[in-house]
């Protein structure tokens, strides 16, 4: 049965090819690093270069899969460092990762996110491996409805976030969502709060939202902090230690496996990326282990979730890719496309009919994740120390790949305006003491909400039962309704609980 | 140590000269396609045809830049060739036959398809009506009685919001069988992907698609093409695919991958890259690179192109507004 | 003034909680397939967004601390430095652009002449040629030399 995985081992042992993905493991790492250069970009950009290089299919999908899985590594250095997400995925790795690395533990910090993301890959590939074809039926079983469920169950999970100021959460993923609503409506064809702007039409773009919201008030803020007058404490954070114990990571084993699972259920659905199976992840993870209240502050597993996560929905969006021909995400789109070009046709079919591609892919995941891990455990220390930059070259260090990112995805200034007026709005936000995270993740999860609830009505007619006559949705929406009314409940059924609260804290 | 500082500052600042005219003097050779979208899509693969087939043919010396411009399905790259670089001799900029749909809607702001010179298209790919294996109907004719009988409970879905490219095919299906576009049932989703998903997954019945996204499916049994919305059958493995209009139903798809320059480019700029277009498809070599990209053979030039490009337009306008689309 | 913030941010939300209610409802819709329309989603949101201000206004949470006016010169500036980045990066290229933004930002953060001038060059030259030779990402070489040679 899995004879394709031994020839693939054969394919992905060759010394081209390990040459190949340890090439794509280093310049996935430095994309996914880069704010707004994100996996689409750098197999964009290198697909052409493999191909007229003559390489044959299973090598240039070797090298392209390499730099897919090898950004998602990437995308949390700049989160943990510099709280700006290095890619979509890596969105919640900046809630936990840069107060860890505000407290000096950049370094444990930038590790355990590498062990996360391996083990998170881990799961995911081996998930791929023994169940792709299986997944790929139950992946197709989510329709409108079942996303729709989806989604409200996302945000009752959100509803964790609220912490100390529930009205300003509230508020924060309302204007998330408000954000999101910018453009061409998928339903109707409709403009909505485009101004008359052709900039506009297709909505705020996720890395210019990210980067504004980020990177340019991250830059606004530190000037802030350079002007304090104390500020020779808070110029060079401590670097403490560099390496993650053995302690910690088994800290976040749990962490790691669960999210693990979930980042890759998410990824296996099409039309979920990382971003959504990060948000899933660290709101669930919240739910199961922040049990003192220290998730945002700096929390191991806070951060482990969303690494984990990301990482394993990257593997995951290759099951329907690979078994269906259906690209699960915009990276695997283009992936698809580099099969076309070599006449490789994805499907039930490739398993058979060129098993050393299929085989040859995802025994190079196996190598490429060990690669990675092996590449971005040392690295970590190395990193950790672009902490200790002083912020005048550290600002406009930002400001230079802000505006990189914004115009090689953009080749328009209207794009680089648009990133600075949200900066601004990020910045004020910040001030007034809103967190970003819920801004994001209502602009992440709204659209899809809105999108996916109007396609199951148009389906069904206008017939409201749809969103729950699946096997499916009703488990998700009975899910749904169990986290928002558990967490009242249980303390009432077992009133010693808080005690077993503190023990755990300590 | 002024001196030094001085010689730091000087070195500096010649190194920074030298470094732009390098830039500028590249900038000057060099070709540029812009694909007005994002990475990865069908006008990235159109510049990218254009990039390595006019690379590899010799016909330019230096490989060709691709840039993104998305926004407004191409009405941001639109405006800006226009507005900035209406006279750029270097740049081409890729359209299909989704930018002539939003031309015609007046989606791309106080602009018409005379504003720009329309140069030629390399390839063309086809709209295809497509159901699950599994779904009862075997030839468009059963499809085109129940849609008649019942058009409210057949589920069409395609990849494009309404006034879209992808759903005019089901528009103008619908229309065949004098059922109007408005009391179809109709799902836009997030792309082909998504909705090639939707259609195994038994939510929505029909699926207007296009040919070439088809290929991995048609192998594998998955899906079953009922009709493919062009003028003549297709070769290669779509051979055994028919026609609508062969089944007696006029409906025909085309979607055009071609290329417009800005409108103040000299008539010999132009003329040359019709000429560069026009050498390259007749190369061996080209055909090959085409049909690895899923598109079919289409060849329309300089005039002959501008004019199909605006009758189509026209065409489009009539549509939109028999079905109400004008606002 | 100590509790005017969240009570000024209230009252500008809910401003715009009617705008984006006032703009949903003069949406013209050709053609819609369900129920739902592009109109009830924006229109939830408001009235969602406007009790939530509401809140806000009647149980404003404690003032952070807010920039004093050198601050605020100081943040201006950065500000300007960035937009202008943006009005000059096609017309005069990447390289001189980054040039003069590093120069400025440095300078705002307090770096000396000498540190800034050696940052200014070494980040502009180098990222441009980092991205475009290195990672075959395109950048702006500037229209301005075009009309001396």
């Amino acid at each position: 049965m899995f004879d394709f995985l031994i020839d693939g081992f054969g394919v992905a042992l060759t010394p081209l090819n390990l040459g190949l993905a340890f090439l794509g493991a280093m310049l996935g790492t430095l994309f996914g690093a880069l704010p707004g250069i994100g996996p689409i970009n750098g197999i964009a950009i290198l697909m052409p270069l493999a191909y007229t290089l003559g390489l044959p299919a299973e090598s240039a999908l070797i090298l392209l899969a390499g730099i897919y899985t090898g950004s998602e590594y990437g995308g949390r250095m700049s989160s943990i460092l510099l709280n700006v997400p290095g890619d979509a995925g890596a969105v919640m790795t900046t809630l936990d990762g840069y107060p860890m690395a505000k407290k000096g533990l950049a370094g444990p910090a930038l590790g355990l996110s590498a062990v996360s993301s391996f083990v998170g890959a881990t799961i995911a590939i081996i998930g791929l491996t023994l169940f792709a074809p299986l997944l790929a039926r139950v992946a197709v079983m989510f329709g409108p409805a079942e996303f729709f469920a989806l989604m409200v169950f996302a945000f009752a999970s959100m509803a964790v976030m609220m912490g100390k100021d529930p009205i300003k959460t509230g508020i924060g993923a309302v204007l998330g969502v408000m954000i999101a609503m910018v453009g061409v409506d998928s339903g109707t064809g409709v403009l909505r709060y485009t101004f008359g702007m052709a900039e506009l039409y297709d909505g705020i773009d996720f890395v210019v939202m990210i980067i504004g919201l980020f990177a340019i008030s991250e830059i606004l803020l530190m000037l802030e902090h350079a002007n304090r007058p104390s500020n020779e404490s808070d110029e060079m954070p401590p670097l403490g230690r560099v390496m993650v114990s053995l302690k910690e990571v088994l800290h976040c084993k749990w962490t790691m496996l669960r999210c693990g699972l979930i980042g890759f259920i998410v990824g296996v659905l099409p039309g979920t990326g990382a971003s959504v199976a990060g948000a899933v992840a660290y709101t669930t993870e919240k739910r199961i282990s922040d049990k003192d209240g220290t998730f945002g502050t700096g929390n191991m597993r806070g951060l482990a979730a969303p690494e984990s996560a990301n990482n394993a929905a990257a593997a995951g969006s290759f099951v329907p890719m690979l078994t269906l021909g259906i690209p699960g995400s915009g990276t695997t789109a283009v992936l698809l496309g580099a099969l076309m070009l070599y006449n490789i046709t994805p499907g039930p079919l490739l398993f058979t009919e060129r098993p050393e591609v299929a085989g040859g892919l995802i025994a190079s995941l196996y190598v490429g994740n060990i690669m990675l891990l092996a590449l971005n455990l040392p690295l970590a220390g190395v990193f950790a120390r672009v902490l200790t930059i002083p912020r005048w070259v550290l600002v406009p260090a930002i400001a230079i790949l802000a505006f990189i990112g914004v115009y090689q995805l953009h080749s328009d200034l209207m794009a680089i305006y648009l990133m600075l007026i949200i900066g601004v709005f990020g910045y004020l936000l910040r001030k007034l003491g809103f967190s970003l995270a819920p801004v994001i993740l209502g602009y992440v999860l709204g659209g899809l909400m809105e999108d996916n609830l109007r396609r199951a009505l148009s389906i069904s007619g206008g017939d409201t039962g749809i969103l729950w006559q699946s096997g499916i949705s009703l488990g998700l929406w009975i899910a749904a309704a169990a986290l928002l009314i558990l967490p009242w409940l249980v303390p009432k059924l077992l009133p010693s609980n808080s005690t077993e609260k503190n023990k755990q804290g300590a | 140590m002024r001196i030094n500082t001085a010689i730091r500052y000087v070195s500096g600042i010649t190194v920074l000269g030298s470094a732009l005219l390098m830039g500028q003097v590249q900038a000057n050779e060099d070709t540029e396609c812009i694909a007005p979208a994002k990475p990865g899509g069908g006008y990235d693969l159109t510049c990218r045809l254009a990039a390595n087939a006019l690379l590899e043919t010799g016909l330019i010396d230096k490989p060709m830049m691709v840039s993104y411009m998305p926004g407004g399905i191409g009405a941001v790259a639109y405006n800006h060739v226009i507005g900035v670089r209406n006279d750029d001799p270097n740049l081409i900029v890729a359209a299909s036959t989704g930018a002539a749909v939003n031309l015609a809607l007046g989606k791309f702001g106080q602009y018409d398809a005379d504003e720009v010179r329309w140069l030629g298209a390399l390839g063309a790919d086809y709209g295809a009506i497509v159901v699950n294996d599994d779904a009862p109907w075997q030839n468009l004719d059963q499809l085109m009685e129940d849609l008649q009988t019942q058009p409210g409970e057949i589920v069409f879905g395609a990849g494009g919001t309404v006034g879209s490219q992808d759903w005019m095919k089901a528009a103008l299906t619908a229309k065949a069988v004098d059922i109007s576009p408005r009391d179809l049932r109709y799902v836009a989703f997030e792309g082909g992907g998504e909705s090639l998903a939707a259609l195994l997954g038994d939510h929505i019945q029909v699926f207007t698609g296009d040919m070439s996204e088809l290929r991995p499916h048609l192998e594998s049994g998955t899906v079953r093409v009922l009709a493919s919305l062009s003028e003549e059958r297709l070769g290669g493995p779509y051979a055994d695919i028919p026609t609508a209009a062969e089944q007696g139903y006029d409906v025909q798809w085309p979607i055009w991958r071609g290329y417009y320059m800005g409108p103040d480019v000299s008539d010999e700029a132009y003329q040359a890259w019709v000429d560069k277009l026009e050498t390259l498809s007749e190369e061996e070599a080209f055909a090959e690179l085409r049909d690895a990209r899923g598109l079919f053979p289409m060849s329309r030039f300089g005039d002959d192109f501008d004019g199909y490009v605006k009758d189509q337009v026209t065409q489009f306008k009539q549509l939109a507004e028999e079905v109400g689309l004008t606002q | 003034m100590k509790i005017a913030a969240d009570r000024v941010l209230g009252f500008a939300l809910i401003g715009l909680a009617a705008f984006f209610a006032v703009q949903a409802a003069n949406l013209h819709i050709p053609i819609s397939y369900e129920p739902v329309g592009p109109k009830a989603f924006p229109i939830v949101l408001s009235i969602v967004l406007a009790l939530l201000s509401l809140v806000l206004v009647f149980r404003p949470g404690e003032n952070g601390h807010f920039p004093d006016k050198a601050l605020i010169v100081k943040l201006l500036a950065v500000l300007g430095v960035l937009v202008i980045y943006a009005l000059l990066f096609t017309q005069l290229g990447f390289i001189i652009t980054t040039f003069f933004a590093v120069l400025a930002l440095t300078k705002l953060f307090e770096a000396t002449w000498r540190k800034a001038l050696i940052a200014s060059v070494v980040m502009a030259v180098g990222s441009y040629y980092l991205f475009t030779q290195g990672l075959g990402i395109s950048l702006p070489s500037g229209y301005w030399l075009a009309d001396f040679i």
